[in-house]
């Protein structure tokens, strides 16, 4: 139960496993042709910094709107400061309410996934679900309803007790995918995807994957690329941007 | 234009950002906040002689200020001040270096004076998944400990010093009591150590005229980010996947399922049995 191989849960469902298996196989014959097309950018776009492009927009940080309570304050003009005020007891301290994500679908690549609210596992990596089709969201970092900065969600592209997980697919998504999350309000934000990245994970900056200013979009991120079958782990991270659409209505 | 924002939550994001400002203001312009803690009387501030904060009330948290490195003096007056030559506190020096973050605070003195206090703020970067707490006695009372659940988690602290935790990130319910008792004189109160943000306790007020209070600045963009996004285990979508045409591919991954099924079956069994399986 450290991390890898559930044995708990693999005794609790031998029967299910056959037919996991078998979605799983299925999947697989879907996902082969493209992985082929993961091959490709496995190699280019570890060069090719697609990140730059698609993060260096914080068009909207809106530092300006600093809030400013007190219009009264109308001398400062002496030293040219507006300084902002804010009423600082504790009982006067904003609520920290944030939509959480509940929901992730990719319509158009089938990906239709539950989303849990994850902080760190013991080793200080992102803690993520056991069942690749449940996805984590990092709780610490920005929701799609935040003012700013990238949702962060990942799952596991594969797992030896339930399969081929639906991120398989985030491989082979082209620019412009559709991906819609859910909130636990029933919120919806809808992004479109700008880059799919597969990074080396020594090479993956995560400053900027968890990057909590700029304008906001979100991150999808799941394994990729080469594995090491001596460790059981994937080389690399596939990580796709998206950046938010105009307005969910229509 | 591109944001999707629930309006509910668009005011406390606003002012969510307005303290992300620190964080990310010019380089080198050292950050000043003011915090007005003297109870019951409303003070114009000047900085290097200008008017700065014009009828400052208590309980007000101003700034943050950009200003670039030096040393600032500032002085604080009566609300009706025509200028700073009478101040009630000060006229105090504030020496600002490039980079630093500070909070001068206007407070009593544990007899009940009037004074002012820079304090250096520390804007480390704070590990993924916790916050930092800092606790700063500037109230006319004794030395004070600080409880949280039922335990002293800052003992003895007196006006004006101030004590620094790191903490998980959540909710802490804290009571301030005079050193070495329980009996709350602040509190409890729920205070929110948000992660990657440095959340700053201002106890401040009279004990003796019954006003202690506490007040709250929280500095954030201090985060750290997860290490790494270990997101798979089995090798099924791998580009070094064994054999690549699809025949053999099935054929392994089936094999693959099977000698995994039963590798965990028998390591399960193995448990059972005896203790140590490997």
């Amino acid at each position: 139960m450290r991390t890898r191989r559930a044995t708990a849960g693999a005794t609790a469902t031998p029967a299910v496993a056959p037919a996991r298996a078998g979605i799983a196989a299925a999947a697989v014959l879907l996902a082969a042709p493209l992985l082929t097309g993961c091959a490709g950018p496995t190699d280019s776009a570890t060069g090719t910094g697609g990140a730059g492009a698609t993060s260096a927009a914080p068009t909207a940080t809106a530092p300006t709107g600093s809030p400013t309570p007190e219009p009264t304050s109308t001398a400062p003009a002496a030293s040219g400061l507006d300084v902002p005020r804010t009423n600082a007891d504790l009982a006067a301290q904003p609520p920290q309410t944030v939509i959480e994500p509940v929901r992730v679908e990719v319509p158009s690549l089938g990906i239709d996934v539950a989303v849990t609210a994850e902080a760190l596992a013991d080793d200080g990596t992102l803690a993520l679900p056991a069942d690749p089709d449940v996805a984590a969201w990092y709780r610490y970092g920005p929701s799609p309803w935040s003012a700013a900065g990238a949702t962060v969600i990942a799952a596991h592209v594969d797992s030896l007790e339930y399969g081929l997980g639906q991120f398989a697919q985030l491989a082979s998504a082209p620019a412009g995918t559709l991906v819609v999350v859910t909130g636990d309000d029933a919120s919806v934000a809808q992004f479109t995807t700008a880059t799919v990245e597969v990074l080396q994970k020594t090479a993956v900056p995560w400053a900027t994957v968890f990057d909590r200013t700029g304008a906001p979009r979100l991150t999808l991120v799941t394994c990729g690329g080469e594995f090491d079958y001596s460790t059981g782990h994937y080389l690399s991270n596939v990580i796709v941007t998206a950046t938010a659409t105009a307005t969910p209505t229509g | 234009m591109r944001k999707i924002i629930v309006a509910g939550i668009a005011a406390g994001a606003l002012v969510a950002l307005g303290g992300a400002l620190p964080a990310s203001a010019a380089d080198g312009d050292a950050q000043l906040s003011v915090l007005h803690a003297v109870p019951d009387v409303t003070v114009d501030v000047y900085v290097n002689n200008a008017l700065t904060l014009d009828d400052f009330t208590p309980g007000t948290l101003a700034g943050p200020l950009a200003l670039p490195a030096g040393t600032y003096s500032v002085a604080i007056t009566a609300s009706d001040a025509a200028d700073a030559s009478a101040p009630l506190i000060g006229p105090i020096d504030l020496p600002l270096a490039a980079g630093g973050n500070y909070t001068a605070v206007a407070h009593l003195t544990p007899a009940g004076d009037p004074t002012a206090t820079l304090y250096t703020n520390d804007i480390s970067t704070i590990p993924a998944g916790q916050g930092r707490l800092t606790v700063r006695h500037d109230a006319a009372a004794p030395a004070v400990d600080v409880l949280a659940g039922g335990a002293a988690v800052i003992s003895n602290l007196s006006n004006p010093a101030e004590s620094v935790l790191t903490l998980p990130a959540g909710t802490v319910s804290a009571t301030v009591a005079a050193t070495g008792t329980t009996d709350p004189v602040i509190g409890p109160a729920d205070v929110n150590v948000a992660e990657g943000t440095s959340t700053i306790v201002y106890a401040w007020g009279s004990l003796e005229a019954g006003n202690l209070a506490l007040a709250v600045q929280t500095i954030d963009g201090l985060h750290s980010n997860p290490g790494g996004v270990p997101a798979g285990e089995a090798g099924l979508v791998a580009t070094n996947r064994p054999a690549d045409t699809s025949g053999l591919w099935f054929a392994g991954l089936a094999a693959l399922l099977v000698v995994g099924a039963g590798a965990l079956s028998t390591t399960v069994r193995r448990r059972a049995v005896a203790k140590s399986g490997r």
